[in-house]
């Protein structure tokens, strides 16, 4: 797990740092640094996959002297590994050093953490994308977009059918307009996504289904996916869908970051969802360690950890974290001019 | 000649909530409700207390509803007693004292409309959340008593958290099994609500004495239905 990222002179995140939980909802206003703690996770994965030099050995190129530099340190049993990006400009990264006990053990523990950071995903659905039928072929893992959808649920539904029916059960339920999934042939070596009408048994495609449906289960198709993500980055979580569906989509993300939660014994997936929905937030109230607050001022940004407020208890009171992040006292909020 | 289903709205702060509190309002009531639709959902405390003058209104000038039950989690906040129920007794803290004040301030004005004079009452706090409940009868140091007494000692006997952890074994349980759940533990009162009611006295023995009075001829000594 990812145990924490500290940031200097990396856009708005001039010098600030975030201890990172299982899951990790990101609040602020815009440009306060929430898609750039994304950014770095994904920017670390890339850099990961080109030829690093030898453990121990000085890095191939130079590390930029001016620029942004950003550490990110992991859980045990990686917690003497350190991940280094820089970068020549403050809005680019392209330099990547790791740091681990220049040994054979060492080494060994640092193959499997990459191993571990090439599963860092982001996802950013597109219900255009995810409506087109695609080629069976290109089913596997979904696309950060969602375009693949069909063909994952195809894959999902013939070679694993009983998952494919507690997703569906579990997706009816939610939605309960429908009464079935599937991933019907659409020619041409191409399947496209299908919900059956709970009031006429009407199929209905993709095209015809709402874009927040289509999100919610995009997220519940992650939820279910037997090789999930390592880390989940997920842009905007409640994007497109019902404030009284929000508890499926938080549902659906706990099931992949708490899976014993949910009687399912798998590896953890680390989550750092973003959101500017009071309504979401709600749903944390029983768990404020979970909530980042970014925090802007002028051109720089700062993270802060809800839970790590001692005066936390006294603050909330009855009311909703919602209504406590609109009104501001918890920061997170956009600047007055 | 059989009487029609009373229209009975719920309000409460999740649909598990919902559940629950339809069965149980049905077992006290002894025969099934029409619910009211869209169902009404809260988004916690002070959220209902701020909603409820609205949804009332709607219930009464836009719907046929009969009565509205509504059932909240108390929190931390002061458990609704015998000394609460004292003529003109009103604590500020209380849950249940503040959602009673709204049914009475915001209906005291209706004019008479299609036959009735008001929305009938059924006001429940969950001490300190629905998940004691659902512990009824299966964890006996569960009780309104026992919270009381550690709100007295200034010791907490149990949390919200550990009575979610009893109940699903986890304090982070999906909605579907929190439905799941609720409806096996709610079952056990279709037939007889009497260890409910005798647990937690001023919590749902309250708003069972609420739905009691739905069905009976108004009676001075009892003052009538509860309309708020």
């Amino acid at each position: 797990m990812i145990a924490s990222v500290q940031f200097k002179h990396f856009k708005a995140l001039r010098a600030t740092s975030v201890r990172m939980e299982p899951f990790n909802l990101v609040i602020g206003p815009n440009g306060s640094g929430k898609t750039s703690l994304i950014q770095a996770c994904l920017r670390m994965r890339a850099l990961l996959r080109q030829p690093l030099p030898a453990a121990g050995e000085p890095p191939g190129a130079r590390r930029p002297d001016k620029g942004p530099e950003i550490v990110i340190r992991f859980a045990p049993p990686y917690a003497d590994i350190t991940v280094h990006l820089g970068g020549r400009t403050e809005h680019s990264l392209d330099f990547i050093e790791v740091r681990h006990p220049r040994t054979d053990e060492g080494r060994a523990r640092w193959e499997q953490l990459r191993d571990w950071l090439g599963g860092i995903r982001a996802y950013l659905f597109d219900h255009y994308a995810m409506a087109e039928p695609v080629a069976l072929a290109e089913g596997g893992e979904l696309a950060s977009n969602g375009r693949n959808i069909a063909a994952v649920l195809a894959g999902m539904r013939d070679h694993l059918p009983d998952t494919f029916r507690r997703f569906e059960a579990e997706f009816c339920r939610a939605l309960p307009d429908f009464t079935a999934v599937d991933a019907r042939w659409a020619g041409e070596g191409r399947v496209e996504l299908a919900l059956r009408l709970r009031e006429d048994g009407e199929w209905v495609t993709a095209e015809n289904i709402s874009q927040g449906g289509l999100y919610a289960l995009a997220v519940l198709t992650l939820s279910f996916a037997p090789q999930p993500p390592t880390v989940l980055c997920l842009e905007e979580a409640d994007r497109g869908v019902h404030p009284r569906l929000l508890r499926e989509v938080r549902d659906a993300l706990y099931r992949l970051s708490y899976p014993e939660s949910f009687g399912e014994r798998r590896e953890a997936v680390q989550i750092v969802a973003t959101t500017h929905s009071p309504y979401l937030l709600d749903l944390f109230r029983d768990h404020p360690e979970e909530i980042v607050i970014a925090n802007k001022s002028g051109r720089s940004a700062t993270f802060e950890r809800l839970g790590d407020r001692p005066e936390l208890k006294a603050v909330l009171g009855d009311s909703s974290l919602g209504d406590l992040w609109f009104s501001g006292i918890l920061g997170g909020v956009p600047e007055d001019e | 000649m059989r009487r029609r289903p009373m229209k009975v709205a719920l309000l409460s702060e999740s649909m598990a909530d919902e559940t629950a509190l339809r069965v149980l309002v049905e077992a006290v009531l002894g025969e099934p409700i029409e619910l009211v639709q869209p169902s009404l959902r809260a988004r916690g405390w002070p959220n209902v207390a701020q909603v409820l003058p609205s949804i009332l209104r709607h219930l009464y000038f836009n719907t046929a509803t009969d009565a509205l039950a509504v059932v909240v989690d108390a929190d931390d906040s002061p458990v609704h007693t015998e000394v609460h129920e004292a003529p003109g007794y009103f604590h500020p803290q209380c849950r249940l004292c503040q959602l009673r004040s709204v049914f009475r301030k915001t209906q005291r004005n209706f004019a008479p409309r299609a036959g009735r004079e008001r929305v009938l009452r059924g006001v429940g706090i969950a001490v300190p959340a629905i998940e004691a409940w659902y512990l009824c009868g299966t964890d006996p140091a569960v009780t309104e008593e026992a919270w009381l007494k550690g709100q007295a000692a200034g010791v907490a006997p149990y949390t919200r958290r550990d009575l979610k952890m009893r109940v699903y074994g986890t304090d982070r349980p999906s909605l579907g099994f929190e439905i799941q759940k609720a409806m096996e533990c709610v079952r056990r009162y279709q037939v007889d609500t009497r260890r409910l009611e005798a647990d937690f006295p001023d919590g749902f023995g309250r708003l069972a004495r609420d739905l009691r009075t739905w069905r009976r001829p108004a009676n001075p000594e009892e003052g009538g239905p509860a309309g708020g």
